[in-house]
């Protein structure tokens, strides 16, 4: 703010006024050198001597403005002078801008100098200035050697690229700021005997600082509040106390020889024209009196280290050592605490890979109710042992070419994989080709006694089984034939009789020992009971079950239909409309039969829609039968042949039957033996109420044929485990999700069925097909396959090496491989 | 229904490609089958697969049809809406052949499908909203370059600093002077509120338990360095769900402000360590709200309930923590108010600050008026609708809360209008450093009357390459599979996280923060105290916005 003060405003003082107006007295602390009396009239410049001239900066009293007295100097040099003695009031920037001549000029500054003494300076120049300066003298100097007898204010040789400045006192604030070095010219010099002041060499960018700490203003601190901030080149040498410095832009050094020797060397001319050379011996006596700061190299900047801490020493010497080893959460982990990758192999795998062969039951097991393995007799067929593909089905049914082959929906080839893609695997084909197939060996006799009553395929599945496993079974059949209802009921139109009958003498062949035409009673139930160790009930449901209405009298059963057709006195319906009352597959049959009988028209109403399904629908109305639903039947007009619904709507009717299904006659169990609303109650694996009691097929539940075969042969499974006192249920896998099995391998076939051509047309579902898919796809080459012996193999993930990437479980054509969360 | 007899149902309610939000280009020509990207991706929304390409050719003169079939494993993007690609780009992180990677669908309908079971969409994250907020559209314009005088930031010294805790009017205050200098005079009789120093940036309250052991030991490590080697006072809110107790014994606690909220895990525990304690807390925060969801309560999972998290919060493990919404014994906020702020205060002996956070709302004034007249009262924080979350609601997320700016200004010019702006300091948060402008964020909220503002997400990303984004990048924080490691207690995840780095990058951040502020601050002439409120030096872009604010406009 002092500065602004000072500045002129020159408009306001005519120069031509000025030079008529008396000098006034003048309040000065400067002793001029040549004083004149005070009446007699001043000119602005005089003469001294020669080449010598003396301007004043007030004359008569009045201040001459900086732009004159800038012309003036300017002028006298023009005219040869080379020594101006300037009287000066506080003007702006003299001694600059002085263009080199042959001699050189000294310009000698007495009174009050002003602002930016010497600025622009060039080299040739010499300014003394006889006292005090202000504010930033030696501005932008190119070269003037400027020498204060006194000290100097703010700023002095702010952006100074040449030249000299001598102080015989101390800097202001902000002094030595932005100097710089232009490597044409020798760098410039400050010289500071005192001290300097706060923000001392910021930006300083070249050129040598000397502040020789002389009777400082403050001794505890010659280098003023942080000197240096932003310094990128020169040198500030110093000799004395200070308190700090921007540490981020400089060093503090001790002096080299080469520095001792210029300082002492260029001291010399220092203290002489600041005319204190007697201080020449006190400020040359050791080098270890100065110290010298300098700037980082940019070099150094980018080497030092951007922490005061590194951190992983901080948290040792720091955070570890507060809060304990380990850091704050220490005390809570179990684990390695050192850092993983991404990628992880061993324990630290986030999922891992499981060859779970067979684990999951194949589609076609899954839905096969007599849970027969297809694709175990497929893996056979790509063997090339195609009689034990053919024959395997019988270790799981007894009559595999008439319910495989031919009455069975095949629920298996519905659920099998491959019809994904083309057509299931023609399993239908493979069971009938079992045809011929003796029965299997039986194992040696157990001794154990068990009783299967009932003839039909529930029971005939529950006694094959145990016979095959070495046991005595005896078979109570209350017909002359064995079979049940395949015998009695299916049309035979759909089931050739010598298909049935060949795998009844195979059935025989076990040596179940047969007692036909036997109806078992209260009496003979005890009998079997005390016997044998175990009792299977499989006695179908051979009862029909009748919805009463009015006319419902007049109404056959199907199953008394079917009966009657085979056993050949089926009645005639020649050119009769019939309808059949229940559309399932037994409904089915009805219409089949009653057209085989000569009927018309075979309508089958239901309550709901139809259950009927596959080749029993399909055969039913390939013969012209309708279906028609829903329709709730009100009466029957016997008279009028009539059938009428509640919805108000009747049908012709000649002869009705009604097929809403048949119920077991149980009256024979004892009533520890639990039925509830006519069937007998079992759990899954057969059991009922009794432990030695099991219950099979339709007695349990209407169902299809496999299914009984199925329960029969679950009710084995476990009698035999029963009777070894090693009670078990058997496994019932899972099955596979059909997403897993990779069909993009296979190719779309023509469909011809060729007993080879179907192993390889299986995609094994959930069995490993060797096809060494896996061990060739691991890019970690994780995957080896093990060979047991005996053509058993496996295959092993080597953790080290496996990363979890889900490859083998993505692309395992059978779905064998699968990912798990690794814990 | 089942499918008709014989078909085999194929793309039957299969959701197309189209409707996910990030889309896998996979590069078949570059990619050699290694699986690294399968084996990371957090979701498995990708997975290895089988692709047949069949090609019938014909060679020769005349139509002589061949034909070739190649089964080729591939990477290929799953058609789930329970494992849609997050596109968090973890695959192409670890491939080695830039071969993969999740490009965003702008054009996605996720939102349709994320409600399986019957339950709404859960997420973590931000409010996924990538247009540019208020807070960068302010512009500081009030540039000193001949007047006030121009400051240079790398030459003058700063004290970028700020108070937390009340401060008592001069007139207020018992002053007397000794050997000529003021003090204030302790045995006066009268209650002198606490009142800490710290940098007008805290790092906010994100849970042991939200985060991973390695992110807050990283953050807390970062906080004792700044504090103790850079002399930047920066503490961090230790979030719901209790301190380490080794933190809590040491010297360091200074440096951390304790979240009580509404579940009071780890309270036990920390109470019980309160004679141990060296050093008091730099202050408590009470929840009241929280600005990414607002009325939402927390839920921490019980798979993430390990022998850690049971320790700190002082639970058995394995079972769900729940943090209701709203604290069950306070109904109105006189009560809540006075009487948590009375009970936190006495806990260390009212040498603590207290004070609520609450979340951006309409009725933060009627909080802030009642905190006015509590004399207890240490801060209000306000936590703006673009905060993050460890875990919420999609809808809590996305539509709940109110923006920062503008609920601030309104706080603080009502605080003007009572002369009580220098007294209650104000502590905003929510989307502070949203799109990476961390100090110029900050020192928006500050000219518009905050003395502290508030990050997480910022810290998350610059300090731990957290992957989330507007986008709804990432955003799997709720699930326990980060694949940062930065919000997850599974093991094989957190320790991708190195917390020295964490720490390292938390010091890096601040530092860099601090002279940032300065950048702002110096060429508008401040430079001794925070400019809090001085409004005169924002403008902004709109005149509606301008109006609301009480600012400038300027375009």
């Amino acid at each position: 703010m002092r500065a602004k003060k000072n500045m002129e405003v020159e408009s306001k003082r005519p120069e031509t006024k000025a030079k008529t107006l008396p000098r006034k007295t003048v309040k000065k602390t400067a002793t001029p050198i040549k004083t004149a009396p005070a009446p007699k009239p001043q000119s602005a410049v005089e003469h001294v001597s020669d080449g010598c001239v003396l301007i004043r900066g007030i004359v008569n009293g009045h201040r001459t403005p900086s732009r004159i007295l800038e012309e003036q100097i300017q002028q006298m040099i023009q005219d040869g002078a080379r020594n101006v003695i300037v009287d000066a009031d506080g003007q702006h920037g003299i001694g600059g801008r002085i263009w080199p001549r042959e001699d050189a000029v000294k310009i000698t500054i007495q009174g009050t100098a002003g602002q930016r003494v010497g600025s622009m300076g060039f080299d040739g120049t010499e300014i003394v200035v006889k006292g005090s300066s202000s504010d930033d003298i030696g501005w932008i100097n190119c070269g003037a050697r400027i020498t204060v007898l006194g000290d100097v204010t703010n700023g002095a040789f702010n952006a100074a690229a040449q030249g000299i400045l001598y102080v015989q006192g101390s800097g202001g604030a902000r002094c030595d700021t932005m100097t710089k070095r232009n490597p044409r010219f020798e760098p410039p010099q400050s010289w500071y005997f005192r001290n300097v002041g706060d923000s001392f060499a910021e930006f300083k960018a070249g050129g040598i600082a000397v502040v020789c700490g002389v009777n400082p203003r403050n001794p505890d601190n010659i280098l003023g509040y942080r000197p240096c901030v932003g310094m990128v080149g020169g040198t500030v040498y110093f000799r004395g106390n200070i308190q700090g410095y921007s540490e981020r832009d400089v060093k503090l050094l001790d002096l080299s020889d080469q520095d001792w020797e210029w300082l002492t060397a260029n001291m010399k001319p220092y203290l002489e024209a600041i005319e204190r050379t007697e201080h020449y011996g006190e400020l040359t006596r050791s080098i270890n009196d100065w110290k010298k700061l300098v700037a980082f190299t940019p070099q150094e900047k980018a080497q030092k280290k951007k922490y005061k801490i590194d951190i992983k020493n901080f948290r040792k010497v720091g955070w570890d050592k507060e809060v304990g080893q380990g850091g704050i959460f220490a005390e809570f982990v179990d684990h390695d605490l050192s850092l993983l990758p991404y990628v992880t192999t061993g324990n630290d795998r986030r999922n891992k890979p499981i060859w779970a062969n067979d684990k999951y039951a194949p589609p076609c097991a899954a839905g096969c109710p007599s849970h027969i393995p297809s694709h175990k007799r497929a893996t056979l067929i790509r063997e090339g042992r195609l009689a034990d593909a053919i024959s395997l089905v019988l270790e799981y049914s007894p009559l595999p070419a008439t319910v495989c082959g031919t009455i069975c929906p095949n629920l298996c080839m519905t659920s099998c994989t491959r019809s994904h893609l083309d057509a299931p695997l023609a399993i239908d084909k493979l069971g009938k080709l079992a045809l011929d197939i003796p029965a299997p060996k039986k194992a040696d006799p157990t001794g154990h006694k068990v009783a299967v009553i009932g003839g039909g395929p529930g029971g005939m599945s529950a006694a094959w089984q145990l016979a095959l496993k070495g046991h005595t079974v005896s078979l109570y059949e209350a017909s002359a034939k064995l079979g049940g209802k395949i015998e009695m009921c299916i049309p035979h139109e759909r089931l050739p009789q010598e298909i049935l009958q060949k795998e009844i003498s195979r059935f025989k062949e076990l040596g179940v020992t047969l007692h036909l035409n036997t109806t078992v009673d209260q009496k003979l139930f005890e009998e079997i009971y005390k016997n044998n160790e175990i009792v299977i009930v499989a006695i179908g449901a051979h009862q029909p079950r009748k919805i009463a209405f009015p006319g419902s009298e007049q109404i056959t059963s199907a199953y008394d239909f079917l009966r009657s057709v085979n056993m050949g006195s089926a009645p005639d319906l020649k050119d009769k409309k019939v309808v059949v009352i229940g559309a399932g597959n037994v409904g089915m049959d009805v219409a089949i039969e009653a057209y085989n009988c000569g009927a018309s028209e075979v309508t089958a109403v239901d309550i709901q829609k139809p259950a009927a399904f596959g080749k029993e629908m399909q055969a039913a109305t390939a013969k012209g039968a309708q279906i028609v639903y829903p329709k709730f039947t009100e009466r029957y007009d016997a008279a009028a042949k009539k059938l009428c619904f509640k919805d108000g709507s009747s049908m012709d009717a000649d002869v009705v039957f009604m097929s809403i299904g048949d119920v077991p006659v149980l009256s024979f169990l004892p009533p520890d033996v639990h039925v509830e609303k006519g069937w007998l109650q079992v759990s899954d694996l057969g059991q009922t109420t009794d432990v030695k009691v099991y219950g099979v097929g339709d007695a349990t539940g209407l169902g299809l044929v496999t299914h009984a075969i199925g329960q029969g042969a679950i009710v084995a499974d476990v009698v035999h485990y029963q009777m070894a006192h090693a009670p078990r249920a058997p496994e019932m896998k899972q099955k596979i999700a059909y997403e897993r099995i990779k069909t993009q391998y296979y190719e779309t076939c023509k469909l011809e069925f060729e007993l080879n051509a179907e192993g390889n047309r299986c995609m094994s579902c959930a069995s490993c097909r060797d096809c060494r898919m896996c061990e060739n796809t691991c890019y970690e080459q994780a995957i080896s396959r093990i060979d047991l012996g005996n053509a058993r193999y496996e295959y092993v993930v080597d953790e080290n090496k496996c990363i979890g990437c889900g490859f083998c479980a993505g692309i395992c054509p059978c779905g064998v491989w699968e990912m798990v969360e690794n814990v | 229904m089942e499918p008709a007899a014989g078909i085999t149902l194929d793309n039957n309610h299969k959701l197309s490609l189209k409707e996910l939000p990030y889309l896998i280009r996979w590069r078949d020509d570059r990619c050699k089958r290694c699986g690294r990207c399968t084996a990371v991706c957090p979701v498995k929304a990708i997975e290895p697969g089988v692709r047949v390409q069949r090609v019938t050719f014909s060679e020769g003169p005349v139509p002589k049809p061949g034909s070739q079939r190649r089964v080729v494993h591939v990477v290929e993007q799953v058609l789930d809406a329970a494992r849609n690609c997050v596109g968090c780009a973890t695959c192409s992180l670890v491939c080695p052949n830039e071969a993969i990677e999740p490009e965003l669908n702008p054009n996605n309908k996720i939102l349709h499908y994320k409600n399986t079971g019957g339950d709404g969409y859960k997420r973590g994250g931000r409010r996924n909203d990538p247009s540019i907020s208020v807070l960068d559209r302010l512009k500081f314009t009030r540039i000193s370059m001949l007047t006030d005088p121009a400051l240079d930031a790398g030459r003058h010294e700063f004290r970028v600093r700020s108070l937390l805790g009340r401060i008592l009017p001069p007139e207020e205050l018992p002053l007397k002077a000794v050997d000529g200098r003021l003090i204030v005079d302790s045995r006066a009789g009268r209650f002198i509120p606490p009142v800490r120093e710290i940098f007008p940036i805290m790092i906010g309250s994100m849970s042991v338990g939200a985060l991973s052991p390695p992110m807050w030991e990283g953050l807390a490590m970062g906080i004792a360095y700044l504090n103790e080697v850079e002399g930047l006072p920066v503490v961090m809110a230790s979030g719901e769900g209790g301190m380490p107790p080794r933190l809590l014994r040491s010297r360091y606690l200074k440096y951390f402000i304790i979240q009580i909220a509404s579940g009071y895990f780890g309270w036990d525990e920390i109470v019980r360590a309160l004679p141990h304690m060296v050093e008091d807390p730099a202050a408590i925060e009470i929840k009241y709200g929280q600005g990414a969801k607002p009325g939402d309560g927390g839920l921490l999972m019980a798979q993430k309930v390990l022998k850690l998290i049971s320790g700190i919060r002082g639970v058995p493990q394995f079972v769900d923590l729940a943090s209701p919404p709203t604290h069950q014994t306070k109904y109105s906020i006189e009560e809540a108010v006075a009487k948590m702020i009375q009970s936190m205060s006495m806990a260390w002996g009212f040498r603590v600050p207290v004070y609520p956070k609450i979340s951006g709302t309409k009725t933060a004034r009627a909080v802030l008026n009642n905190l006015a007249r509590n004399p207890f009262a240490a801060a209000l924080s306000i936590d703006g609708e673009d905060g993050g979350t460890g875990a919420a609601y999609n809808v809590s997320l996305d539509k709940m809360g109110h923006p920062i700016a503008s609920n601030l200004r309104e706080c603080y010019l009502d605080l003007v209008r009572q002369g009580k702006q220098n007294e209650l300091p104000l502590i905003a948060a929510g989307g502070v450093g949203k799109r990476g402008n961390l100090a110029a964020n900050a020192a928006a909220l500050i000219m518009l009357g905050a003395s502290v503002v508030s990050i997480g997400k910022y810290i998350m990303q610059s300090a731990a390459n957290c992957f989330g984004d507007e986008h709804n990048r990432c955003n799997l924080c709720n699930t326990g599979k980060c694949p940062r490691g930065i919000t997850t207690q599974d093991p094989k995840l957190y320790r991708r996280l190195d917390a020295d780095i964490v720490a390292m990058r938390t010091v890096e951040v601040f530092k860099s923060a601090n002279t940032e502020l300065k950048k702002i601050f110096a060429p508008m002439g401040r430079s001794t105290e925070l400019p809090i409120g001085m409004s005169d030096g924002l403008s902004i872009d709109d005149k509606a916005m301008a109006e609301r604010l009480g600012i400038s406009y300027a375009c």
